[in-house]
């Protein structure tokens, strides 16, 4: 069956630990559901995409769906969790297995940690207190020093990307956007990334509901969907960390939709640190190397310019609940898609891309990516 | 403070005994007689800072164990300026490239970003993180 997205549903993001965190993903599925315009029992497996959990979730989640039996799992890929449950729905309904797929990707970090994620003490960096912001300050400073990029390149992606999310009515940040001279004068958090350049650890939830082929004119085509793991991060590759591994899960989709990057009118894309956007669009193909972080600057990426990139407001201003996040980029890009995205809405709007990478263990180019490509059929 | 929402409570992730976890088993790479410990590829060569790992991830073959260098190039570096774990800030970080061997993280003595490829040194270990000090005209600072 050629896999089709039927509806999508998300949660308010913000820090939100009054909230249950079943009360979140009820919220996210509820919509998506009538979204989908099916009724509860059409759905005929669950996947979850979750990293803090907490563990159970996905059961405790069920307590109020009344779907006992039915097939479910929760995947966890770092970041990309949500997409890669949603990847997993993809290929069941493409090969038959299932007939209607309900995807949740969620997370509630307030409740965990009060400032940055603390690192995995198991992990050899994490050990050594190497901070996720540390990690992509890292990879930063290697490219700024490498392709002579500017604080100010830098700083136009959080200026675009807070810009955005004003409109977003459930962003985590919409009070206002900063300039770049105030992205710049924040504290610094890890050289060379400053606080307005980090995004907002978060509470969410987003649902997705995956299909077959049911000649409704609001389902989307998932044209691909291609998820892969990290390979190892090696010392003689000149790819700066995470690189790779975005580029070959984009290598991947762009081959199964048949399609080249100029032809992608809009995407979201994991812009956890301003220098993973410019770096993401990079390997997605958008520009050459060295040449991403002129994108955000000249406008080629504004919400009017010619490829319009998280016109949401990104992970900057939704906020990061990790596993909720990929399924929240889903849900923009769907929206874009159906033209219903009122002030944010794109010109041109026939064909997106999402991509989630995520990232952290030591040694590997990355945990995980999925690049996804849907189009209005 | 126990009662904010979020703070002090047990997670799902391991924070180590650091912060208040309860100790793990340490995966840092290991500083033996002034050398770097790990593990090598009998067939490519490929140096891998682990102890463990069950063959080469590059090729397959078989790994003996192995001593590194310390000393080597930075393929980056950055000044930390948040408090993690036990440090606080501000704290330079760098991936160094050690010389024949592989790349591996250390502290810095001195909290500096340094221009890409600068010679730097593990001179120990800081609370089990390698620590690097860096190496101009031969002096070491
Ligand atoms: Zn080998």
């Amino acid at each position: 069956m050629n896999p089709m997205l039927w509806g999508v549903g998300t949660s308010d993001y913000g820090l939100q630990p009054g909230t249950r965190v079943e009360v979140l993903c009820w919220t996210a599925i509820r919509e998506a559901v009538d979204d989908a315009g099916i009724t509860p029992a059409e759905i005929d497996a669950i996947i979850v995409g979750s990293v803090f959990g907490p563990p159970g979730v996905a059961t405790r989640v069920q307590r109020g769906l009344g779907l006992p039996g039915v097939p479910m799992w929760t995947v966890e890929n770092a970041c990309a969790s949500g997409t890669s449950a949603y990847h997993e729905a993809v290929q069941a309904v493409r090969q038959g297995r299932f007939g209607c797929v309900l995807v949740l990707g969620v997370d509630q970090m307030s409740t965990l940690f009060s400032g940055a994620i603390v690192p995995e003490a198991t992990d050899p960096e994490g050990a050594a207190s190497l901070p996720l912001p540390g990690l992509y300050a890292l990879q930063a400073q290697r490219y700024v020093q490498e392709f002579g990029v500017t604080p100010e390149q830098l700083a136009a992606v959080a200026v675009k990307n807070k810009r955005n999310g004003l409109d977003n009515p459930r962003a985590q940040l919409r009070k206002a956007a900063p300039t770049v001279e105030e992205v710049l004068a924040s504290r610094m958090i890890a050289e060379p990334l400053t606080f307005l350049q980090c995004c907002p650890t978060s509470d969410g939830a987003g649902a997705v509901i995956v299909g077959g082929e049911r000649g409704n004119p609001a389902d989307l085509r998932i044209e691909a969907s291609a998820m892969v793991s990290g390979a190892l991060w090696d010392h003689r590759s000149q790819d700066v960390w995470g690189y790779a591994s975005v580029a070959r899960a984009a290598e991947q989709a762009y081959a199964q939709a048949g399609r080249t990057p100029g032809e992608i009118d809009v995407l979201e894309v994991h812009d956890a640190f301003t220098i993973g956007e410019i770096l993401t669009l990079e390997a997605l193909g958008l520009a050459p190397r060295g040449k991403g972080a002129e994108l955000a600057p000249s406008g080629h990426t504004a919400r009017d310019g010619a490829q319009p990139v998280n016109p949401s407001g990104g992970l900057l201003s939704r906020g990061h609940p990790l596993g909720g996040t990929g399924t929240a980029q889903i849900a923009e890009i769907a929206c874009q898609l159906r033209g219903r995205a009122g002030d944010r809405q794109v010109a041109r709007h026939r064909v997106g891309l999402v991509e989630t990478m995520g990232g952290g263990a030591a040694g590997m180019d990355g945990n995980a990516c999925v690049v996804t490509i849907l189009s209005v059929p | 403070m126990a009662t904010e929402l979020g703070v002090g409570r047990p997670t799902k992730r391991r924070p180590g005994a650091a912060v208040g976890g309860l100790p793990v088993a340490d995966s840092r790479p290991s500083l033996v007689d002034g050398q770097v410990g790990g593990v090598r590829c009998t067939t490519c060569r490929y140096p891998v800072a682990q102890t463990g790992i069950p063959w080469c991830p590059a090729c397959y073959g078989p790994v003996e164990p192995a001593r590194f260098a310390a000393t080597g190039a930075a393929w980056s570096s950055t000044v930390v300026q948040i408090p993690v774990g036990t440090r606080r800030p501000p704290f330079g970080l760098a991936y160094l490239d050690l010389d024949d061997g592989p790349r591996v993280l250390v502290h810095l003595a001195e909290p500096t970003v340094l221009p890409l490829g600068a010679r730097l040194r593990i001179t120990g270990l800081d609370d089990g993180d390698l620590t690097a000090v860096t190496i101009e005209k031969g002096v070491e600072k």
